[in-house]
């Protein structure tokens, strides 16, 4: 007989030997629920963190989230939990959450350089609302705007939307998502005309090789990895490829490790290209049928403030997206340059693993999927680099099959949902329409059920400027929600400090925690996070998850959904829309923003009544009808019927997570591929429907430098990054004192002869310095990342030590993401 | 390295115990099967075509994070990530557990 140790450790193994595909004899296979305790009650959500979107159960007990595990039947990680995803139960329960809102105070009143003081809401609404109409008095709706974030929940994106686009009229709304993979997001426009992968992670299980372009999978997204491992141990034929300007945990797995100089990836691409054509494997019938080669602009600049001298010398910095039509001979020849020679010596990488690099592309045989983060993304070419890896895929028709494709990484877990289907973009609009289009805006207002003619076509500030023009005065009213950004933004002590502290500026951060991002705000709001509401996000898989509430949040924290639609019913629409508006529609007259935004027999169809009775709502409570199947059904419309449809709102409480588009019921794995994509008819064969033409664009560039390179004062790359234990800023594993105690400081990672030359050794206490600012740390030089000579590695997730002080505001001048992985600095002894 | 050996569990008013499921480079798995044997609280159970099952057990959770971290950072390691994790407050029942078997 077992004891009760003896039987949950028989549970546990038996758990995982499923999990890992393990065979156990029979007798070891007792059915089990892993960890399912009766007297707790278990529901799905996915993960809080990154873009990956595993599923996890969740147990509840007295309105305390008391355990979770990862989830078995979640097709993405199929039961599997990171360490991150483990700690989830935690992440709510820090001992300085925020309950109550805090306004910076003196005698009393508001005062830009008073006190943090707790106030009721209504006083925290009432100074809020007071100073937009100061400012759109005086400045009008330019001089507002909202910075989000791909961890907003979609309904919270898109009652966002409405309220900035629609209700103040500006279009200066962006997420943090902009951080994080606007160069994706923008290339995967410009080639397929749709944003979002065309495959999905069944390709994991049908790739041949895998090429890692600047992405730390190992520790960044680890639950992937562990199926990129299973497909490597289990099949012999298959190979990893891993690049980075570092080495780290993901080398482990490379069969082709390469390291090449910063910047240099572009190269590398091309090369590829080149490889493919001179090898003759071009998919000749492929790109005849399905791609069209243009050639593009160069010499496009650094994104950086205009007067900087490399944005004056740059020939083309104004317009930057420029390209014309060329043919593949033209192709071929511009990449005919990048030869295995001349790539070799620019790259640091040697011939012989440029072309077996190659050879996993240009081999007809070989299932080939490319993956890519920040390493692509925060690069001031990133949008090249996207449409470069695009290049090789379309040149030997590598795409839309299990196991052939491009795949970008996300880092947030509803950068795809939110952020870009949403359209939370300065530029966007949901469903991939554009603000600037006058036919997508006329789309929306209809839909929206708004006047004519309401919603602006000026392009909005995006993050980077954001900062600027509050830098600059010409941004005075600015609402932060889910996002830390004074740790995230480059060159922050010059750039976004300055911003967030301009006397004529009043800052408002909705967050669950006191970020540095909050302690520099004049207004603080306590937020609901996570399962403290109802929600939904898209993964980066194109897969769209639902969870309920299932416990409510401390104190006053409210969700950020309350916070936008109880702000907005303190405008009226005489007090923000033109007169000439509301002239030509007086039926608009005299409503609030709520009313025309919320109330408009769309959003608010749905009634209280249509609620799980088995969980909580604390906004449908409040609101009296049920607003977030309001919002989704509103928002779904505008894909449904033109690939990115969605399924009714009541499917995704069933289910865990369908890939979109979803058509009859049916998700799609593989996008623009006759008999996976209904939208592709009989016969097409491919076709990219994104684009009035079907065709994919292969665009032409060259390899450009980076903005700043290590030189004779300031002799060191710096390239910032994550790490397993934290996500991003770290405002809430940093709290997890189980993960603050694995990795409780930022260290400098150097190769060890660097330190030696510079007189250091492991541990030493060193100052990070740039030609913008300095971080004080200590000299890792055995860690798990080892960079080469001539880099440092810093992460950024610690508060206490702000690498971004030191990080350039450079960014990609097409999708302006920010480079935070080239710039230059030294090590100096502290 | 069986867990009762390092700390005593009697002074421990919760037992955590997790399985961890291991992908390892098969050239290292004789150095791995060799670290995994010092960790305290940590068992190799299973070990099949370069994965392993490893349970862990500890006094809380920061334990369990403790040897997760360090088993995925280990040289030959690829990965490790966890699959089952409980937590068991107050005494051994045996009648529950037979109740369970019997089921």
């Amino acid at each position: 007989m077992l004891d009760r140790r003896d039987f949950i450790k028989a549970q546990a193994v038996a758990a995982a030997a499923a999990a890992g595909g393990i065979s156990l004899p029979a007798a070891a296979q007792s059915s089990l629920v892993a960890g399912e305790d009766t007297a707790l009650k278990w529901s799905k959500a996915p993960c809080r963190f990154c873009g990956t979107g595993c599923g996890v159960m969740v147990a509840t007990k007295d309105n305390r989230v008391v355990a979770t595990h990862g989830d078995m039947q979640a097709e993405v990680n199929r039961g599997l939990n990171c360490v991150k995803g483990y700690f989830l139960s935690k992440i709510m329960y820090g001992e300085d959450r925020l309950t109550q809102p805090l306004l910076r105070m003196r005698d009393g009143q508001y005062h830009k350089e008073g006190e943090f003081q707790p106030v009721s809401w209504d006083r925290a609404f009432d100074e809020m609302a007071r100073q937009w109409k100061r400012v759109l008095k005086e400045k009008g709706p330019e001089a507002v705007g909202m910075f989000g974030s791909g961890q907003w929940t979609i309904w919270e994106g898109y009652a966002a939307t409405k309220l900035m686009r629609a209700g103040f009229r500006t279009n200066n709304l962006d997420p943090n998502a902009r951080h994080c993979m606007a160069s994706a997001a923008v290339a995967f426009i410009r080639t397929f005309g749709m944003d979002e992968p065309m495959g999905c992670y069944d390709d994991f299980e049908n790739a041949d090789a895998f090429v890692l372009w600047g992405s730390n999978m190992a520790e960044m997204h680890p639950i992937l990895w562990t199926r990129v491992t299973d497909r490597r141990l289990a099949h012999q034929h298959v190979k990893v490829a891993v690049l980075s300007t570092f080495e780290h945990r993901s080398f482990e797995l490379a069969d082709i490790p390469m390291i090449f100089t910063p910047g240099t990836d572009l190269a590398i691409l091309n090369f590829i290209a080149n490889h493919i054509i001179q090898t003759n494997r071009v998919n000749r019938e492929f790109v005849e049928k399905h791609c069209n080669f243009r050639l593009g602009q160069k010499d496009i600049g650094y994104g950086l403030r205009p007067e900087n001298v490399l944005e004056v010398r740059a020939a083309n910095a104004k317009d930057p997206t420029d390209s014309k039509p060329i043919d593949f001979d033209a192709f071929a020849k511009f990449v005919s340059t990048y030869t295995a020679d001349y790539t070799a010596e620019l790259t640091g990488v040697p011939k012989e693993r440029l072309t077996a690099l190659a050879e996993l592309y240009a081999d007809p045989k070989t299932k080939v999927m490319s993956l890519w983060t920040m390493g692509f993304n925060q690069h001031v070419r990133g949008v090249w680099a996207n449409h470069m890896v695009y290049n090789i895929h379309l040149l030997t028709g590598k795409i839309s099959q299990p196991g052939n494709g491009p795949f970008s990484l996300t880092g947030q877990p509803s950068a795809c949902g939110t952020a870009r289907e949403v359209g939370t973009f300065a530029h966007r609009l949901p469903a991939d329409m554009q603000v600037t289009n006058p036919t997508h805006r006329a789309h929306a207002e209809e839909a929206w059920k708004l006047p004519k003619d309401l919603l602006p076509g000026k392009i909005g500030y995006h993050a980077v400027l954001m900062d600027r023009m509050l830098k600059d005065g010409k941004l005075n009213a600015y609402w932060i929600m889910v996002n830390n950004n004074l740790q995230a933004a480059p060159n922050s002590a010059n750039e976004t400090y300055p911003g967030y502290r301009n006397p004529d500026n009043f800052i408002v951060v909705s967050d669950a925690y006191p970020t540095v991002t909050a302690s520099a705000a004049d207004l603080i709001l306590p937020a609901a996070m996570w399962v403290e509401k109802e929600g939904a996000y898209g993964n980066a898989e194109r897969r769209t998850h639902f969870w309920h509430q299932l416990v409510t949040a401390p104190g006053e924290a409210r969700s950020d959904l309350w916070q936008l639609m109880e702000f907005s019913k303190r405008f009226t629409t005489d007090e923000v829309w033109p007169a000439a508006v509301l002239d030509a529609n007086p039926s608009y007259r005299g409503k609030t923003l709520f009313d025309v935004l919320y109330r408009n027999g769309t959003v608010d169809r749905f009634p209280l009544s249509d609620v799980d009775q088995d969980y909580a709502n604390d906004e449908a409570k409040h609101f009296g009808f049920y607003v977030q199947k309001g919002l989704f059904e509103e928002y779904a419309d505008f894909g449904r019927g033109h690939g990115h449809d969605l399924a009714p709102f009541d499917t995704y409480h069933q289910v865990r997570g369908l890939r979109w588009p979803v058509v009859d019921g049916k998700e799609t794995r593989w996008r623009y591929r006759e008999g996976y994509d209904p939208f592709v008819k009989t016969g097409e064969d491919v076709r990219f429907y994104g684009n009035p033409d079907g065709k994919a664009n292969v665009f032409a560039f060259p390899y450009e430098p980076p903005a700043e390179a290590p030189d004779h004062d300031f002799d060191l790359w710096l390239v910032t990054g994550r790490v397993l234990e934290h996500w991003h800023s770290g405002s809430m594993t940093m709290r997890v004192p189980e993960l603050y105690k694995a990795m409780p400081m930022a260290l400098v990672f150097m190769h060890p002869d660097d330190a030696k030359a510079r007189g250091l050794r492991r541990g030493s206490e060193v100052k990070v310095v740039s030609r913008r600012g300095e971080m004080l740390t200590r000299v890792e030089t055995r860690g798990r990342n080892k960079p080469p000579r001539g880099v440092v590695f810093v992460p950024w997730f610690d508060s206490a030590r702000l690498i971004n002080k030191c990080t350039l505001d450079a960014t990609d001048p097409i999708s302006k993401q920010t480079d935070f992985k080239k710039c230059a600095v030294k090590i100096v002894a502290a | 390295m069986p867990f009762d050996d390092i700390t005593g569990l009697g002074t421990s008013a919760e037992r955590h115990l997790a399985s961890l499921l291991l992908h390892v480079r098969p050239d290292r798995q004789a150095m791995v099967r060799a670290a995994i044997a010092t960790l305290p609280g940590t068992e190799l159970h299973i070990e099949q075509a370069g994965k392993m099952v490893v349970t862990v057990e500890g006094p809380h959770e920061g334990w369990i994070a403790d040897r997760m971290t360090a088993l995925h950072l280990l040289d030959g390691v690829f990965s490790a990530v966890m699959v089952f994790h409980h937590i068991d407050r107050g005494h051994i029942d045996r009648t529950e557990v037979e109740a369970a078997e019997g089921s």
